[in-house]
């Protein structure tokens, strides 16, 4: 995106910030009857060993937004065991609860029942659009008992992937000297919020704006029956006007190419194909760069439409341009679904699923399997692995399964080293679950169980003794190893 | 190092380019440019008479030349281009028939080679004669006859005994003059081979220093050649390794009719089959013998002649034990070396254990070039096409190599995904769709005719104006006949599609080869 559009963004911005600005520049200390701690006792799993369990603790900020609400946002709230509060950055905890989460648009609510801790709180105010470019911004934190405001500089509105989902939206990025920050700390200006911290890399600071959370918010204040939707095709900047040219559409370049139109997992029928120009969007233009002009953050990604005051089922009108005309359709907005990638975020408030037969450990492939590896796992973790990552899930292949481990057993001797296999078919049947593997492992084929692996470094099918042996085996595995239980399958779908 | 899944001929390649190089074999070639000055601990002055004297009264190291070769490979992502001429120093030996042997790693992609006697100042002009790159093996010739006036071939030995001692030559870094090094022999098994980067094959490690610049230098013991030093690890301390004399007599055998044929392959995946609950569901006998086919290449000598689930219980003359190893010169190696002892075209008599019975198959094993892509290529100018500044290549691990810088090379296997995922694993996924020769937009040369394209490289083809894309010559054709107002290029997993104005992108083609200096819009 140009500099230039970024600069129109900006100075779009201006006017309703002028009153923020002309405002008395509140003390930071002003900010202490809205910011608090909370502090997150969790349960963390390690899942080379997904049945080992140890404990750790969060600390992170959050913001007095309604009576009796607070909020935060929901990196590492999962699988918590306790929530305390604590406010004036020093002294009493008070003990909390999760009031809501939402791992697809990273935020969650807390609150606790203890009357005196919200006495001398009040909720913080929101800023209405964007801030302007000249706002001094700050980013607020209570630090070693004293709360921290540090300055932030406004840098670009972009379209991001929330830090605990794929899903699209608009966020703010500020440039500021603070350390350690993407623990839900708001960045403010004047009297107002402008949004929380997500991530923090460098000096770069990535902010969900105040708009998003408001929407987010109202709606779980309603009836907490709406879903953010996404765009579930693929695009491509139309830059290359040759291509626009191609498909014949007259007048000056604009609109993105249709490149990729997955089947829908929702029923719902396809109205974009391959090879359309998307035009507008909800009667946003579009650009060739796939951008259009929102009202409060100048030229943004058009992803961004799926969430601007629009819910999953909501219907966007799409004018395309097909096979030499223009014509308008109306696209029912998919759901967002952790399910819908075949190696899905998370999961979240889950213990880690596994199954042991014999030794055998098996897992669902899951962006938390993979992130094993660390920081770099995009580049660590095995490339069979890895590789999924990206795809959606079809009705063919729902998921993936692994064979992540085998624990030596004589019953699986022969085996010990396989490790990292992709699991395409037990006892004849195809396996993309452990709910599959479990139900084809109750029929082994006379007597033995065949396990068919996707192409590897190793073996491609591997045989096991069946009738008995194998629960015998298993019996032995879990009590040499100290493993309390052979599966755990419960879940499904990641906690939204 | 895991190989569980020992295989029994070369598209085992892939399982090197993952596991063996994180265990960072390198040729000594290239280790040597990165170690320039690198020496360890060389035999003194004192230690050559020992030398001398160990290795008989036939002086051989009167027949160890140096080898100085000015070499320049080819950049895989502007094809046409190569890269600056680097000298690089190795080692070689007399053999009989006024011949030098070394490895090919020392001479491929080579501009001049010339060779240097022992304690003779006149550099001499040589040219390869025969490369065995597969098994990285090299004989050359001498232009001028008198260079080997005095020179007595070394005779070649046997496979030495673990444990035993033996005795490099050669010319390695650190010193303008020979080296010794003596060592014992740690280890016969058979491993990942550097320098073609997707096939393993015999080799002998020893603890004798083997450092950049040994490279091709004779390994001897009791006057005669037991190998040719060729690789090490780096990092690893007193760990090198040489060929030993099966393969180097496999290659001359080879070499005999004039031509090099290759290193023999059935196209079978064997897995260990040492499980009892398997072996019984085969009605095997539970005497660890036998391992099991898991994978047959589709097309492969072994297509019609065997069958998944197969157990192999002999190959040739050697029981193949449960653990896919045979008994070779009193060591545990790899049944996939009791193939590669076989000429190509000659039949492997094997003894097969299918529903419960014993049987004979011979199977005719080949040359397998099919999967020249997925390893190193040299001395064959890589291929492509350039069309209105479009670049096309094929795609292979040298292409990845230079455009993921060391992806590879095994450091990281990332690169691209898709084009990872296509070199090497569709065709054994997938074997239905893989294409003879996949395509990559390699470039995209600036220019007004292209200069909105969004898609500047790295990107697999699919199809070209509508036409599937099998190999280079489709992407010709397919440009070179369309009659249409544009190119449309479609590509791989992403499903992205780029169009070009046909009629100014031909107009274009003689400004972009010259502004780039082209020397021609193909190479096939």
């Amino acid at each position: 995106m140009s500099r230039v559009f970024r600069l129109a963004a900006m100075l779009l911005g201006i006017a309703p910030m002028a009153m923020a600005g002309n405002e008395a520049r509140p003390a930071a200390n002003d900010w202490a009857t809205a910011v608090v701690r909370i502090e997150f006792s969790r349960t963390l799993y390690d899942l080379y060993q997904p049945w080992a369990r140890r404990t750790g603790r969060t600390l992170k900020t959050g913001l007095v937004v309604a009576e009796r609400q607070v909020l935060t946002t929901a990196q590492d709230v999962s699988d918590h065991t306790l929530v305390r509060l604590q406010k004036g950055g020093r002294g009493e905890w008070t003990l909390g609860k999760l009031l809501w989460v939402d791992y697809r648009v990273n935020l969650a609510l807390v609150t606790t029942a203890e009357e005196s801790f919200w006495r001398g709180l009040r909720p913080a105010v929101w800023l209405d659009g964007a801030p302007p470019g000249e706002a001094a911004l700050q980013i607020v934190r209570w630090r070693e008992g004293k709360l921290e405001s540090r300055r932030a500089e406004f840098t670009q509105f972009t379209v991001h992937p929330s830090q605990t989902s794929g899903l699209n939206h608009a966020q703010l990025e500020v440039d500021s000297e603070i350390q350690g920050a993407g623990s839900g700390e708001p960045v403010v200006v004047g009297s107002r919020v402008v949004g929380l911290v997500s991530f923090q890399g460098g000096r770069g600071c990535r902010v969900i704006p105040a708009s998003f959370i408001r929407q987010m918010l109202t709606a779980h204040g309603a009836d907490n029956s709406r879903s953010p939707g996404y765009f579930h095709f693929y695009w491509a900047p139309a830059e290359n006007v040759a291509s626009l040219a191609q498909l014949g559409l007259p007048g000056s370049p604009r609109g993105v190419l249709v490149t990729k139109v997955p089947a829908r997992l929702d029923g719902q029928p396809n109205v974009l194909r391959r090879r359309d120009v998307l035009l507008q969007v909800d009667g946003f233009a579009v650009d060739i760069q796939g951008d259009y002009r929102d009202p409060d953050f100048g030229p943004l990604m058009l992803e961004h439409l799926a969430v601007r005051g629009k819910w999953a089922g909501d219907e966007v009108r799409l004018r395309i341009w097909r096979e030499g005309r223009e014509q308008t359709v109306s696209y029912r907005l998919p759901r967002y679904d952790f399910a819908h990638d075949l190696v899905p975020w998370g999961p979240y408030d889950q213990p880690p699923q596994y199954l042991i037969m014999g030794g055998l450990v098996f897992q669902p492939l899951t962006r938390a399997y993979l992130q094993q590896w660390g920081a770099e796992w995009e580049q660590r973790a095995p490339f069979r692995l890895r590789y999924f990552v990206g795809e959606e899930a079809t009705p063919e292949q729902p998921a993936v399964v692994v064979m992540s481990q085998v624990l030596p057993d004589p019953y699986n001797i022969g085996y010990q080293d396989l490790r990292y296999l992709v699991l395409r078919e037990a006892n004849g049947r195809p396996v993309h679950t452990l709910g599959q593997l479990q139900e084809a492992l109750r029929q082994p084929q006379g007597g033995f169980h065949v396990l068919e692996f996707l192409a590897n470094d190793s073996f491609r099918r591997i045989v096991l003794a069946a009738a008995g042996a194998d629960q015998q085996a298993t019996a032995r595995v879990l009590e040499r190893y100290g493993i309390p239980q052979e599966a755990v399958l419960t879940g499904g779908a990641a906690a939204q | 190092m895991h190989w569980y899944g020992s295989v029994l001929d070369g598209y085992s390649a892939r399982s090197s380019f993952g596991e063996m190089h994180r265990c960072s074999n390198v040729c000594l070639w290239a280790y040597a440019r990165r170690l320039v000055g690198f020496c360890k601990t060389l035999v003194t002055v004192g230690l050559v008479g020992w030398a001398v004297t160990s290795a008989g009264a036939a002086q051989p190291e009167r027949s160890v030349v140096q080898i100085v070769v000015f070499r320049q490979e080819p950049d895989w992502t502007l094809p046409w281009r190569f890269d600056a001429v680097r000298p690089a120093n190795g080692s070689g030996f007399v053999i009989k028939g006024r011949r030098l042997m070394t490895n090919a790693h020392v001479v491929s992609w080579a501009r001049q080679i010339l060779v240097r006697r022992f304690q003779d100042p006149r550099p001499y002009l040589a040219r390869v004669e025969f490369a065995g790159h597969d098994c990285d093996l090299a004989v050359l010739t001498v232009e001028e006859e008198r260079f080997f006036d005095g020179l007595e071939p070394l005779e070649f030995g046997e496979l030495p005994q673990v444990r035993s001692t033996v005795v490099t030559y050669g010319y390695p870094a650190g010193g303008e003059e020979i080296s010794y090094t003596r060592g014992v022999v740690s280890r016969i098994e058979l491993s990942a081979y550097t320098h073609p980067g997707n096939r393993q094959a015999l080799s002998v490690q020893t603890d004798a220093a083997i450092n950049p610049g040994n490279s091709g230098g004779p390994v001897i013991q009791d006057d005669r050649v037991v190998g040719v030093a060729f690789q090490g690890i780096p990092g690893l301390e007193n760990t090198g390794f040489f060929i030993p004399c099966p393969v180097i007599q496999h290659f001359l055998r080879d070499i005999a009719d004039g031509r090099y044929d290759g290193t023999p392959q059935m196209g079978i995946q064997l897995a260990p089959l040492q499980n009892p609950a398997y072996r019984a569901r085969l009605r095997l006998p539970d005497n660890d013998l036998g391992v099991r086919v898991d994978y047959i290449r589709p097309h492969s000598p072994a297509t019609n002649l065997l069958q998944r689930e197969d157990v192999i219980l002999q190959i040739g003359d050697y029981p193949v034990g449960s653990d896919n190893k045979i008994l070779f010169a009193g060591n545990r190696v790899s049944g996939k070396l009791a193939i590669q002892l076989v000429q190509c075209g000659e039949p492997v008599s094997l003894r097969v254990w299918r529903d419960g019975r014993e049987l004979s198959v011979a199977v005719p094993v080949r040359w397998f070039d099919e999967d020249r892509a997925g390893g190193n290529q040299y001395d064959v100018r890589p291929r492509y096409y350039v069309f209105g500044g479009l670049v096309f290549t094929p795609l292979s691990r040298d292409y990845l190599r230079s455009a993921f810088q060391g992806a590879a090379r095994g450091e990281s296997r990332d690169g691209d995904a898709e084009l990872t995922y296509e070199l090497f694993f569709r065709p054994q996924e997938d074997p239905g769709s893989v294409r003879k020769e996949p395509i990559v937009l390699s470039n995209v040369l600036a220019d007004s005719v292209n200069a909105n394209w969004s898609l500047r490289s790295r990107a697999l083809v699919d199809r070209v104006n509508g036409m599937r894309i099998e190999c280079l010559e489709d992407v010709i054709r397919a440009f070179e006949t369309n009659t249409n107002a544009f190119d449309l290029v479609e590509f791989g997993r992403s499903q992205m599609f780029e169009c070009l104005d046909h009629a100014a992108a031909v107009q274009a083609q003689a400004r972009i080869l010259k502004n780039y200096n082209i020397p021609r819009d193909r190479q096939l």
